[in-house]
């Protein structure tokens, strides 16, 4: 794999105070990397800093190998998509006019952009005739940061850029735009670079994770090492506290990611594993365990791994008391 | 009512002309209103710190009284049009500047990070987003503005640019309701009209829109051309201060020139404004010829103390002379009558006791009940200095000019001060007594123009020379009182007379 964007000692300054001292962090090219941290852990200013929104005070950012400084601003931004937490679609503009904002700018024939925009609007399951002329006053969160998303996509770009743009929405809401980032990046294969506070959010859309804090990367990780091994008592509790209130509320994919699956798949008969999504409960797993000796923990139809009870278990009575 | 719609009918045409200049004025004066405030607070929203400055700035220009503001251009600009244009756009850049700047500085922070995150340029972010999002706020500062301008805008009669404002004007000067009505109505419209047209704008099709913009700008743009290629034919403008005797008396010049000389088209702007601004016009060549009085041009146009109690003569001399020296201008003969202050009774009581020059008001000094002007009362050539001069001990009750004239009829009060040629003397039967000190100056009134003039059209001069010595006090007050009261026009009144006199043949 490539680098698609790289930090080399990046120092960022707001009126005398350094928040980000020294930052160096490589995502690869098609990688879905979820910076996540609280409040004030520099985690937006460093994305800000990838398409210089922020300008950097020492160190530099090479995109696909080239320093950002030297390319043109307009064209740097042109080929990275960007969504905002506030979504911010221009309201004077239809629907499709705001999809449309950056292939106009490009310079894409007009018949190709409008093909683009029912495409969109179709896979994300916006009927086009319907939708195309609406204003943004008149879609509910959701749908407007579906447009938002669309407008971010619409030129294809190569990177994404991703300001926790689901935190102002409904849980439901929320979920259902997830599920359309990982579907999409299926498709797309961009480098999505997104940032959130939420851990859960991180868990279930990052390939990798970075955690930050005071402009610090703590730990840069997949999801599982994070779980299974915090560097520290930061990120272990950051960790904990995104599990569900309710011990039944916990996902199976979470027990799976903090225990880790069972190495080998169990040889018994197939009767004897119950299939269940990483976004099952525990209430639905022990339900399953009084029937049967194992479950297989799928997502998108592809096995993670099998837990039994045993796992189930150990995850209870060793982790994350609340 | 009926009045008002006989005014209204009798007007019609001068009406039209007035909305016409009224809308002229107006649209000039929003557009290039627009022209300089809307950049300006484009350029602004960048600069809070010269934003701030430029708010205050231009909410100094809008406190600024529009007279004091006329006043301060005519030096500047002269008068007419153009500082009637300016004195609007300068009321109007507040609303539009600031309304345009807080639309835009007011623009959701996230939507111009979004904007810049897409790699728009300045420009495309301005047309695309920033402009649209401040549109609804922005033409609500223009349509502020539109009206304050056509508000305003009756001011410029006051300086020779026309419009409602000569309706006004008129109206308050002839004490005419129905013209004042008539004046503040129309404007009232044309703000309630105009208002919604910018409305519609905002609203319309941006090709709509941009097509009956260009309607108008062209509609107006050719008036202004036509009346520019109309004006470049061979003429003569002549001007009359506000009020029936100027009108009428410039009326008589146009007859009199015209029937001298036939190639000579002489035009008419009556009710051009007050005396600074006639003089102002004359000196910048906006006008030919206007009718000024003597004791005003000693009194107010040329420099230079004035001798105490100097006959008509010597004062008519004096004039001229000072005018010729200072100005280069020449005052030609002046006609027959004075208009100037002057103390009147019933002619009832002047013959009751035997009353023909103000000295003989000492015999009678017991029985007096003045009732005069608070202007008149506190004035040092008004009754201060009359008193002195004629030993007399009387103390006036002030009242409202026209109130005088109503208590002197229902013998409230038996003495008022006039001017002498004032239609009221004779709507009231009152009599003047005869300033046999000579206290009072003199206002007699001739034509005035530049020394220029007069050397390139000496027929004109001959031609108005006809008046000298001609129409009494007593003639003038009937003129007027035709002019105010029975409503006639000056035209018709100013040619009777001609013709009645010898000085025009019937049918010229």
């Amino acid at each position: 794999m490539t680098s698609a964007i790289e930090f080399q000692h990046v120092q960022k300054d707001f009126n005398g105070q350094t928040v980000i001292p020294d930052l160096n962090l490589t995502i690869q090219q098609g990688e879905l990397f979820v910076l996540v941290g609280t409040s004030g852990s520099g985690k937006t200013t460093s994305l800000k800093m990838i398409n210089r929104l922020e300008p950097l005070t020492q160190g530099k950012i090479l995109v696909n190998g080239q320093d950002t400084t030297t390319v043109p601003v307009r064209e740097l931004r042109w080929d990275m998509g960007y969504v905002l937490q506030q979504i911010a679609l221009f309201p004077t503009m239809t629907v499709a006019q705001n999809i449309a904002v950056i292939p106009e700018m490009k310079g894409t024939p007009k018949k190709e952009i409008a093909q683009t925009i029912d495409d969109l609007l179709t896979e994300v399951g916006l009927d086009p005739a319907v939708y195309r002329d609406r204003m943004p006053s008149e879609l509910s969160g959701g749908e407007q940061q579906r447009i938002g998303i669309l407008r971010a996509l619409a030129s294809k770009p190569a990177t994404v850029l991703m300001d926790e743009p689901f935190s102002a929405l409904d849980p439901l809401s929320r979920q259902q735009l997830q599920d359309l980032v990982l579907s999409l990046h299926e498709r797309y294969h961009n480098t999505i670079v997104f940032v959130t506070h939420d851990m859960s959010e991180a868990l279930k859309l990052g390939h990798r994770i970075g955690i930050m804090r005071h402009g610090e990367l703590l730990q840069v990780d997949i999801p599982s090492a994070i779980a299974q091994h915090p560097v520290n008592d930061f990120v272990r509790d950051f960790f904990g506290a995104s599990r569900a209130k309710n011990v039944y509320d916990v996902y199976i994919g979470r027990v799976g990611l903090v225990q880790g699956y069972l190495a080998d798949q169990p040889s018994v008969a197939a009767g004897k594993i119950q299939t269940l999504d990483t976004q099952a409960t525990l209430r639905t797993a022990f339900e399953a365990l009084t029937t049967h000796d194992y479950v297989a923990v799928t997502e998108d139809d592809e096995v993670q791994g099998y837990l039994d009870r045993q796992k189930i278990m150990g995850y209870l009575s060793e982790h994350e008391e609340v | 009512m009926n009045t008002l719609i006989q005014t209204f009918m009798e007007r019609r045409g001068d009406l039209l002309t007035a909305l016409w200049q009224h809308l002229g004025i107006s649209i000039a004066a929003l557009v290039i209103a627009m022209m300089i405030a809307i950049p300006l607070a484009i350029w602004a929203v960048r600069r809070p710190k010269w934003a701030e400055g430029l708010l205050q700035l231009t909410s100094v220009l809008q406190t600024i009284p529009s007279l004091a503001l006329l006043g301060l251009l005519i030096p500047l600009v002269g008068i007419g049009t153009v500082p009637a244009v300016i004195a609007l756009v300068i009321y109007a850049l507040l609303p539009i500047f600031q309304n345009t700047y807080l639309g835009i500085s007011e623009i959701d922070a996230s939507i111009e990070e979004a904007a810049d995150a897409f790699g728009m340029s300045r420009l495309r972010k301005l047309f695309k987003v920033e402009l649209p999002i401040a549109m609804p706020q922005i033409i609500s500062g223009i349509r502020t503005a539109l009206v304050l301008i056509i508000g305003t805008a009756t001011l410029a009669a006051l300086i020779g640019a026309g419009g409602l404002g000569t309706f006004i004007m008129l109206g308050i000067d002839r004490n005419d309701t129905s013209l004042l009505l008539i004046g503040a109505i129309s404007s009232a419209l044309l703000a309630i009209l105009l208002s919604a047209l910018v409305r519609w704008f905002q609203t319309a099709k941006p090709k709509q829109a941009l097509t009956v913009f260009a309607a108008i700008i062209v509609l107006l743009g050719g008036g202004g051309a036509y009346s520019v290629y109309a004006n470049r034919t061979e003429t003569i403008t002549i001007a009359g201060k506000l009020g029936s005797e100027p009108e009428i008396l410039i009326n008589m010049y146009k007859d009199l020139i015209e029937a001298n000389d036939s190639h000579v088209k002489v035009t008419l702007k009556p009710n051009f404004g007050k005396t600074t601004f006639l003089f102002s016009a004359l000196q910048h060549d906006q006008i030919d010829i206007y009718p000024e009085f003597t004791g005003s041009v000693l009194e107010t146009l040329v420099k230079g103390n004035n001798p105490k109690s100097m006959t008509a003569a010597e004062t008519y001399r004096l004039a001229k002379q000072r005018l010729a020296k200072q100005d280069q201008m020449d005052l030609l003969q002046p006609m027959k009558y004075n208009n100037t202050y002057a103390l009147a009774v019933t002619k009832k009581f002047k013959k009751a006791h035997h009353l023909e020059n103000i000295s003989d008001l000492n015999g009678v000094e017991s029985i007096l009940k003045p009732g005069m002007t608070l202007e008149f009362i506190d004035r040092n050539d008004g009754l201060k200095g009359l008193k002195k001069a004629y030993g007399l001990d009387v103390t006036a009750k002030s009242m409202e000019p026209a109130l005088r004239y109503e208590a002197i009829s229902k013998g409230r009060i038996n003495l008022v001060d006039a001017y002498s040629t004032d239609s009221e003397l004779r709507q009231y039967n009152l009599a003047i007594l005869k300033d046999d000190k000579h206290f009072f100056p003199t206002y007699q009134g001739a034509p005035l123009m530049k020394q220029s003039f007069a050397n390139k059209h000496p027929k004109v001069v001959q031609a108005l020379n006809k008046l000298a010595g001609h129409i009494s006090e007593t003639d003038m007050q009937e003129m007027n009182y035709e002019v105010n009261v029975q409503n006639k026009s000056a035209a018709t009144v100013a040619h009777n007379y001609l013709v009645k006199h010898g000085l025009l043949k019937e049918g010229n």
